[in-house]
């Protein structure tokens, strides 16, 4: 479990210095393959069959699914990169450092004793992380990208402190995630389509 | 009951199902009538019998009185958003704004808007209810995104963004409950069940619950545009097709602020009052302070109802932050009333765009003279969600000051109702402009309003008109037991 995070959280560093888009996804592919990981080891961990449904859910729509969708838009949109992103790459990943700070200081202040202390702050860290990309990338699909970090963030949290939610909600979240990937890559195309840059710095003509 | 509840989420999918596959607009218009009457018509079943019986649980869904709340305010606007999407999307047709296959599109993802929303209010699990809330996202968004012009792609982008990422915290939030939950109910124990969770919540660890409702909070009130997290919410009111805006503000709302209101009544029980009374009216008020300049220089019609929708919202939590049994009554009775005045509001700003062909408050002038009796229903409405009386949304606007200055709240109560007099004053003036300015030179598009839309409006004005005279002895008795779950009462 904790290679697993080990990795995880280099995944997540590595997001804050990539400009191409397509070595992005590649990076979320494995990293959401890492998250598929985790959840089979609190499966062998606590001997519950429903973590394997959920190991195997997580593989077919974050690692297969997903990856698909938005490896097919960046075929779509060629040569587009993250080249000048809001925080440049450099202060991205003085972010992610204090990110990993801010996140040890928070589960001791809020949360001790709860699960593995470093499986828990690398969790956090990624979905500070995963937000950190949303607020400081222009391109959207670096956004969706960040969303899904946060997302696999957010559920590493869930898998470090309770051992996973019951299935029945799991299904509904794997479910959403699929779907908002979905409808953010329709608007990306569209915005695409519509002879428009995909930079979301340009979306800015509704104000008041 | 069982058997109502399953059909009241199941009638809205089969309609929107069979939309998709409809080849005439009459087919179109009379399967969409037919589906939200029946959709409308099974809420209002679920409604009696809460009335009847009290509280019914069923597998995985649960109603009660505060459901029931919700659940009117769903079932009106079913109905009239159907009607008046049927003279509005042939309208829109009509003047080439869309072709058919579009509007199958609109059908199909408005039934399955429909559906998202009674979802939220009739689960009985936190978890699938944060489920349920992610979902009238998705849905709704394809639907603000509908023209999929520059402003629309735009706006969308926004509502996507900021909505899942301010989900996906009220997730984090739901998971650390959920921790609690598990911390203190031992081995044996349904994992996140709003009763279960109601029952045990004395036992759970303070600290973690109060982590876990602040996450919450910020992410539902995101979805509920609560101030600062609101940035969304003009955006995508004023860009979806008008009858979406209407359910957005009416209903989407009003169930994320449901949302937040189930959790609350588990938080209260471990975390001191005064924490989340601070928490609940701070953003309550910053929600009505950020709402007044934006509707004092606003120059778009759909935008000045929308900062509007921020203001309502905002006095629904200080009714509730205020957390005592009249506060919460006034909260509820505001849910229902700013649900039909908002809705009935945007339909008639449709109506005004369409004939107008602008959004610009400065551009449409002379309504009254145009049309008297879409002018004077307007005027009427607008003097209803300003709180004028004798109109329902003055009762529970009144309600609400009123439980401020009862708590002891006085300077509260006295900033809130400066702020008020100044949204007031804002949306009169440029209403009274939009409604008896001197007649426009340019001719506007001859349109003659469509039957289903007319009736749609009317239902509404007639609705807030008699909830300020007269409020049913049911309509009371609902609103009193809701007011008890949530305070703690019962």
């Amino acid at each position: 479990m904790n290679v697993v995070t080990i990795l995880l959280l280099f995944t997540a560093l590595l997001l804050t210095r990539v400009s191409g888009l397509r070595t992005a996804v590649y990076i979320i592919l494995v990293q959401s393959f890492m998250t598929a990981l985790a959840c089979a080891a609190v499966g062998i961990e606590t001997g519950e069959g429903h973590m394997y449904v959920a190991a195997c859910l997580t593989a077919i729509i974050k690692v297969w699914l997903i990856p698909y969708a938005l490896l097919n838009i960046v075929d779509k949109l060629q040569n587009v990169r993250e080249d000048h992103p809001i925080l440049s790459v450099n202060y991205s990943a003085v972010g992610a450092c204090i990110a990993i700070v801010l996140s040890y200081a928070l589960i001791d202040q809020a949360l001790p004793g709860a699960g593995s202390r470093d499986a828990l702050a690398s969790a956090i860290t990624m979905t500070l992380i995963g937000l950190l990309l949303i607020m400081t990338r222009r391109q959207a699909l670096m956004q969706i990208i960040g969303l899904i970090t946060m997302e696999n963030g957010i559920y590493l949290v869930g898998l470090s402190v309770t051992k996973g939610l019951p299935l029945i909600i799991e299904l509904g979240i794997f479910f959403d995630v699929l779907v908002a990937v979905v409808v953010l890559v329709i608007l990306t195309y569209r915005l695409k389509l519509s002879g428009m840059s995909t930079d979301t710095s340009m979306l800015k003509k509704l104000k008041g | 009951m069982g058997e109502l509840l399953c059909l009241a989420l199941l009638v809205p999918i089969l309609t929107g199902l069979l939309s998709m596959f409809q080849t005439t607009t009459f087919g179109m218009k009379l399967i969409n009538i037919i589906g939200s009457g029946l959709t409308s018509g099974t809420l209002v079943g679920i409604i009696y019998k809460i009335i009847v019986a009290g509280a019914v649980q069923y597998k995985m869904l649960y109603v009660d009185q505060l459901s029931a709340v919700l659940l009117i305010v769903v079932a009106v606007l079913t109905f009239t958003s159907s009607l008046f999407s049927v003279s509005y999307m042939e309208k829109e047709l009509a003047h080439g704004h869309i072709t058919f296959k579009m509007l199958r599109r609109y059908y199909g993802l408005l039934n399955l808007f429909f559906f998202t929303m009674i979802s939220v209010v009739v689960v009985e699990n936190l978890g699938l209810m944060w489920v349920a809330v992610e979902a009238t996202t998705l849905a709704s968004a394809l639907l603000v995104a509908f023209y999929f012009n520059h402003s629309a792609l735009e706006a969308a982008w926004k509502y996507v963004m900021v909505c899942t990422v301010g989900i996906c915290l009220a997730l984090l939030g739901t998971i650390f409950l959920y921790y609690a939950q598990v911390n203190a109910a031992g081995p044996h124990f349904q994992a996140l069940s709003w009763l279960a969770l109601k029952e045990s919540s004395p036992r759970f660890d303070p600290a973690i619950v109060k982590l876990s409702f602040i996450f919450i909070l910020i992410g539902y009130g995101t979805k509920a545009g609560l101030a600062p997290m609101h940035t969304w919410l003009p955006d995508a009111h004023s860009q979806a097709p008008s009858p979406v805006s209407g359910l957005l503000s009416g209903a989407l709302l009003s169930c994320a602020i449901y949302g937040i209101v189930r959790n609350l009544i588990i938080v209260q029980a471990v975390v001191n009052q005064e924490f989340l009374q601070y928490l609940l009216i701070g953003f309550g008020m910053f929600s009505i302070v950020i709402a007044l300049p934006f509707v004092l220089v606003q120059h778009d019609v759909k935008r000045l109802l929308a900062y509007s929708s921020v203001e309502h919202m905002g006095i629904i939590m200080l009714g509730f932050g205020v957390g005592t049994s009249a506060g919460v009554y006034g909260a509820l009775l505001h849910i229902i009333n700013h649900g039909i005045a908002k809705s009935a509001l945007f339909y008639m700003a449709g109506i005004i765009t369409q004939k107008y062909q602008t959004r610009q408050i400065a551009r449409i002038r002379g309504l009254i003279s145009i049309t008297p009796l879409l002018g004077s229903m307007f005027i009427i409405t607008i003097l209803a969600i300003t709180g004028t009386p004798p109109f329902g949304i003055f009762i529970s606007k009144f309600m609400i000051v009123g439980a401020v200055f009862a708590s002891g709240r006085v300077m509260l109560g006295a900033c809130m109702l400066l702020l008020l007099a100044g949204i007031f004053a804002g949306m009169l003036y440029y209403c009274l402009g939009m409604t008896f300015g001197s007649k426009p030179k340019h001719p506007v598009t001859p349109l003659t309003i469509g039957k289903p839309a007319m009736l749609a409006m009317m239902v509404s004005v007639v609705l807030i008109v008699i909830t300020g005279v007269y409020i049913p002895a049911w309509l009371n008795e609902i609103l009193y037991q809701a007011s008890s779950i949530v305070v703690g009462g019962s």
